[in-house]
This record gives C-alpha cells, sequence and structure tokens, in this order.
C-alpha cells in the first residue's frame, strides 16, 4: 500500500483532481483555477531547477512571453483561444531556441543572473518598446471566441480546463523525469564534466531541457491570459521571480508532486494570508533564509523520506 | 557630445566603483552576491538619513554613511554567505537574494515606497564649449579614476593585494602555502562593501534614491562582470566605463532603452565568449 503511494502516477492525478475539485468548489472556483494554472508554471521552472540544477531568476520572461503570444495572436489574428494557446506556447519555445545556447553555457550565479537579464530587456519590449501594440503599462483586454461547450468564459469549463492541462503536464513531465533524458539531466546536475566525459554532447541535452522548461512556462502564461482576459506587463515583471522560486522551493525541488504541492502554498499563502501579513516582501525573503538554511527538501522532500521510511520499516518487520 | 560623453563617463565611475567588490566575490566564490545591491542601496538612503545630522555637510555624511552601511556587508558576509558557501552555492545566492528581498522592505518600510531625491551638494557648473556640466559629475569621474589608479596600486604592490590575486588565479595553491585565503578575500569584501555604499551615496544626487535601486544594480554589475570577466580587475574597470559609455549614448537617443542595451551588448559578448561560467 505505502509503496503505491510512494510510486504511483495514478495515485498522484488522483490526488491532484480530488484535491483541486474540492479545494474550488469549497472556496472559489476562480481562484483555484488561478493556483492550477501557477501549479503548471511551477511545474516548468521545476524542470530546469530540480532537475538539471540550474536556478533561473528570470523565470517571468517565459510566461510574460507566453502571455503575450496568446494576448497578441488574440487581438491582432483571431481571438481563438486554442491557436492563442499554441502561439504562445511557441513564443516561449522560440525564445528558448534563441536564449538556449546563451544560457546553458553557464550555471550557478551565472545562469541565475543571465535570465535576470534577458528578462529586463524583455520587460522593456513589451512596457516601453513595443508599447504600440501591447498597450504599455495598461496592457490589453481580450475576449475570445467559443465554441458551445468549449466556452473559455465559463468558469467551471475553463476549471475543468487547466486542471485537465495541470494532468497533462505532470504526466508528460512524469514520462520525461523516468525517461533516458531525465536521468542524463540528473547526470548533469551530479556531475557534468563526468557526463560529457561519457561521450554525451550535454550543451545539447540542456538545451532541449531549456526549451521544454520555457515552453510549459509560456503555456502557463497563456493559460494565464484566458483567464483573466487580459495581458499586462505585469506578467514579465522581473521583481516577481521571488513567486516561482518560493514555490519550487517550498514544495520540493526535483519532483513533480513537490511542484504542485509547492505552487499550491505559495498561491494559498499569498490570496488568503497576505492581507494578515504587513511586510509581504520581508515575509518571503524570511521564508526564503528558513528554506536556505534549514528546509531545503521541501515539504515533498520530507513527506517522501517519511513515507521511505514507513516502508523501510515495513520491510524490516516483515523480514522477522 | 561632449555631454553624452561626461555622463558616460559619470555612469562608467560609479559602476566600476560598485562592480569591484561584486566582481570580487564572484571571482572568489563564484556565487551573486545580491546583498551587495543591498549595501548599494542602504549607502544611499542612509547618506539621506545623515545628511540633516551632518548638517548638510556632504562629506561628512557620506563618511559617516559609508561607516553605517558596513556592518550590514559584515554580518550579511559572516552570517549568511560564510555559512552556506560550503554547502552549496544555489542556497547561498538565494539566501542572498532573500536577505535583499528583506532589506529592500526595511528600506521601504523606514523612508516609504516612493523615490527621495538628494539635492546637488556641489552646484556649481563648469563650462566647456558653450555646454555646462555640473561640477559634481567631473568629481565623480575623477574620483572614480583616483579609486581606479590606487586599487591597481593597491593590487599590485601591498602583500594583501597580491594574496587576493594569487587567490583569484589559483585558490589551493594560495592554501598551500599556508596562507588563509578566506581572511583576505573577507579583508576584500569590506573594502568592496564599502565602494558600493560609496557608489550608492555618488549616485543619489544624479537621480533619486528608490527601495529598488539595489535589484538595479546588481543586474548592471552582473553585466559589468560577465563583459570585463569575473575577478579580473582591469577588465572591470574597462568593461564599466564602456557599459556607462553605451548606457549614455543610448540614453542620448532613447532613454528608456539605456538599461536594456547594456544586456543586449552582454548578450552579445557571451555568444562571442568561449569560457564557461
Amino acid at each position: 500500500m505505502l509503496k503505491i503511494l510512494n510510486n504511483s502516477v495514478a495515485f498522484a492525478v488522483g490526488v491532484i483532481v480530488v484535491g483541486f475539485v474540492v479545494f474550488a468548489y469549497s472556496a472559489s472556483v476562480n481562484k483555484v483555477t488561478d493556483f492550477v494554472i501557477f501549479c503548471i508554471y511551477v511545474l516548468g521552472f521545476d524542470v530546469l531547477y530540480g532537475h538539471m540544477g540550474r536556478i533561473s531568476f528570470g523565470h517571468t520572461l517565459y510566461l510574460g512571453a507566453g502571455a503575450y503570444g496568446a494576448a497578441m495572436c488574440a487581438k491582432y489574428l483571431v481571438p481563438d483561444p486554442f491557436l492563442a494557446m499554441a502561439m504562445g506556447i511557441a513564443a516561449g519555445a522560440f525564445l528558448g531556441l534563441i536564449i538556449g545556447p546563451i544560457a546553458v553555457k553557464t550555471k550557478g550565479a551565472a545562469f541565475a543572473l543571465i535570465n535576470v537579464a534577458f528578462n529586463q530587456i524583455g520587460y522593456f519590449i513589451v512596457l516601453v518598446a513595443l508599447a504600440r501594440y501591447t498597450g504599455g503599462e495598461d496592457g490589453v483586454s481580450l475576449t475570445f471566441n467559443s465554441y458551445g461547450f468549449v466556452n473559455f468564459g465559463n468558469i467551471h469549463f475553463l476549471f475543468a480546463f487547466c486542471l485537465t492541462c495541470l494532468v497533462a503536464v505532470y504526466y508528460m513531465m512524469h514520462r520525461l523525469y523516468g525517461s533516458a533524458f531525465g536521468i542524463m539531466l540528473l547526470g548533469i546536475k551530479e556531475n557534468e564534466t563526468r557526463v560529457r566525459f561519457l561521450g554525451y554532447n550535454t550543451s545539447a541535452y540542456k538545451w532541449v531541457a531549456f526549451i521544454i522548461s520555457t515552453s510549459v512556462s509560456a503555456f502557463a502564461g497563456s493559460l494565464f491570459v484566458i483567464n483573466y482576459g487580459f495581458a499586462n506587463p505585469g506578467f514579465m515583471d522581473p521583481a516577481r521571480n521571488v513567486e516561482v522560486i518560493f514555490a519550487a522551493l517550498i514544495g520540493g525541488p526535483g519532483t513533480e508532486l513537490g511542484a504542485v504541492v509547492g505552487g499550491t502554498a505559495y498561491m494559498v499563502i499569498s490570496n488568503y494570508l497576505a492581507k494578515y501579513i504587513a511586510r509581504w516582501e520581508m515575509f518571503l525573503g524570511a521564508a526564503l533564509l528558513i528554506i536556505a538554511f534549514g528546509f531545503r527538501k521541501g515539504i515533498m522532500g520530507y513527506v517522501r523520506e517519511l513515507v521511505e521510511k514507513r516502508i523501510k520499516a515495513n520491510a524490516m518487520a516483515a523480514e522477522k | 557630445m561632449f555631454e553624452v560623453i561626461a555622463y558616460g563617463l559619470t555612469i562608467g565611475g560609479i559602476l566600476y566603483i560598485v562592480s569591484i567588490g561584486f566582481s570580487l566575490t564572484f571571482g572568489s566564490m563564484r556565487i551573486v552576491n545580491f546583498a551587495h545591491g543591498l549595501v548599494y542601496a542602504v549607502g544611499a538612503y542612509a547618506l539621506f538619513a545623515l545628511l540633516p545630522v551632518a548638517k548638510g555637510n556632504f562629506v561628512i555624511a557620506a563618511i559617516l554613511a559609508i561607516l553605517a552601511s558596513l556592518p550590514v556587508s559584515y554580518v550579511i558576509e559572516k552570517f549568511v554567505i560564510r555559512r552556506l558557501y560550503g554547502k552549496s552555492i544555489d542556497y547561498a545566492i538565494i539566501a542572498s537574494y532573500a536577505v535583499l528581498l528583506i532589506g529592500v522592505d526595511l528600506i521601504k518600510w523606514i523612508w516609504g515606497a516612493s523615490p527621495v531625491p538628494i539635492s546637488d551638494p556641489v552646484g556649481t557648473s563648469v563650462s566647456f564649449f558653450a555646454l555646462e556640466i555640473p561640477l559634481y559629475r567631473l568629481i565623480i569621474i575623477g574620483l572614480s579614476f583616483l579609486i581606479f589608479i590606487s586599487l591597481s596600486i593597491f593590487f599590485k604592490k601591498s602583500i594583501i593585494g597580491k594574496i587576493v590575486v594569487a587567490g583569484l588565479a589559483d585558490r589551493e595553491a594560495v592554501l598551500s602555502l599556508g596562507i588563509d585565503i578566506d581572511k583576505y578575500f573577507a579583508i576584500v569584501f569590506i573594502l568592496g562593501s564599502a565602494l558600493a555604499s560609496l557608489g550608492g551615496i555618488l549616485y543619489g544626487p544624479i537621480s533619486t534614491i528608490h527601495p529598488y535601486m539595489g535589484f538595479r544594480i546588481v543586474t548592471l554589475c552582473f553585466a559589468v562582470v560577465i563583459v570585463g570577466g569575473m575577478g579580473n580587475l582591469r577588465g572591470t574597470a574597462i568593461a564599466s566605463y564602456t557599459l556607462g559609455m553605451v548606457m549614455a549614448v543610448t540614453a542620448w537617443y532613447w532613454g528608456a532603452a539605456a538599461d536594456a542595451m547594456i544586456f543586449v551588448v552582454m548578450a552579445v559578448v557571451l555568444i562571442f565568449r568561449p569560457i564557461e561560467l
């Protein structure tokens, strides 16, 4: 029984779906839709951090790219939600494609800040350079087509759709990390020199992982736009990077469920507790300090440790 | 055009003064010290708070502000960066980022979120070919050159400087000579922080000071370090003045694009730079 709890993706998906549905219909469907989308974003971020050991301090660039890709498509091409999503993902993948080769040359601190630098450029582009099209600081408001029951204006449909997307991305990540590619990423995280020594072209693998991460984050961005019905530079604000870093760290980096738990935890704190916390940034900073000093495995890391301990204890008891 | 060059040298000079400490920590420990930006902001705000205390005397207020910001950097180095450095570089970066967040919020708490102006302490301008350039900016340019020259002498002639330069090149070799390299790095860390604080103080009267100025300077310093090379002291100087000029020229044509242009230059340098960071 415990083994199933530990390893089964079906069980995890069940927990996610039941958890979010119960949460949504006991609290607020609108808000929980937000939480679900944010979890997709954290999953995208964690490809780089949890699995490749590269922490990006500029990931809102890719979220914002998805948001603006979707918004520009809806505003200037056709307001079709699915095309908008595709355009959002394409925008994120394109950024990953061109920024990837530069960014993955680096690691540690340099990787973190290179993403910030590109984030600053992107923020400038949407806020000032292309303000004629993006609406500058005010952003653009949008409406999307609906086809019969496929109506993104209906919050229940939207919620179900986003939850399906989360499950799909979750499953995709699960398969990815179980594959040879995922193990390669872990190898790069542990010791890149040795992986290269084995004859693998690590740069190519890192580049692909980077593109996956940016595309998934951009997908989350396009879903946000469909959910809110507007896009503004806030989606790309470099000052908001702390959100996703905090979420990934508190949930437990390197586990898919950890990303979902962390994303939900962050959104719950920021939506329900923020009004009781007078100094928001100070709270986030203090929490990050605590995580850095003594809570490194995150919530899921500790849960997993606990479950594994129980499995071991049971196995020992069975041997006797 | 002359005005643009003077502005570029001013910005470049301030960038140099702030970047030198950042470059040294980056070169020696491979971590981005976000808290460096906090010291820069604290210097500027300490100046703002101490100006009335010093009865408007800028030099005295500046010296007091530097002294006031030194404990900040010492505490950050001793209790956050040092303690995490040996264990995980990632967590050291995250922790220094957390310190910056806390510091920025403290500044907002004490002085408010809106920008604060500091008036030009000199006030007079110098005329060059029918162009007026504030004397204060010329002083900054002179000061930055002075700091550049004295740091060059410091790293070439003094024993502390020599040990640090050697440690940047090959840490283990210096350790094997029985030299406690960390002690010397700590000394230059404090020196670098004092310079960061001075940079904040000098920048205040040129523009306005605001709580998020620390975030901005960290990314700019990073661009300087990427262009100039980590722990490369002469490269840092050249990169600072070059990027200062880039900023000034961009700002001449399109003010809002100045910061973004720096990062474009940085990206171009990264594309053509073969080394891995």
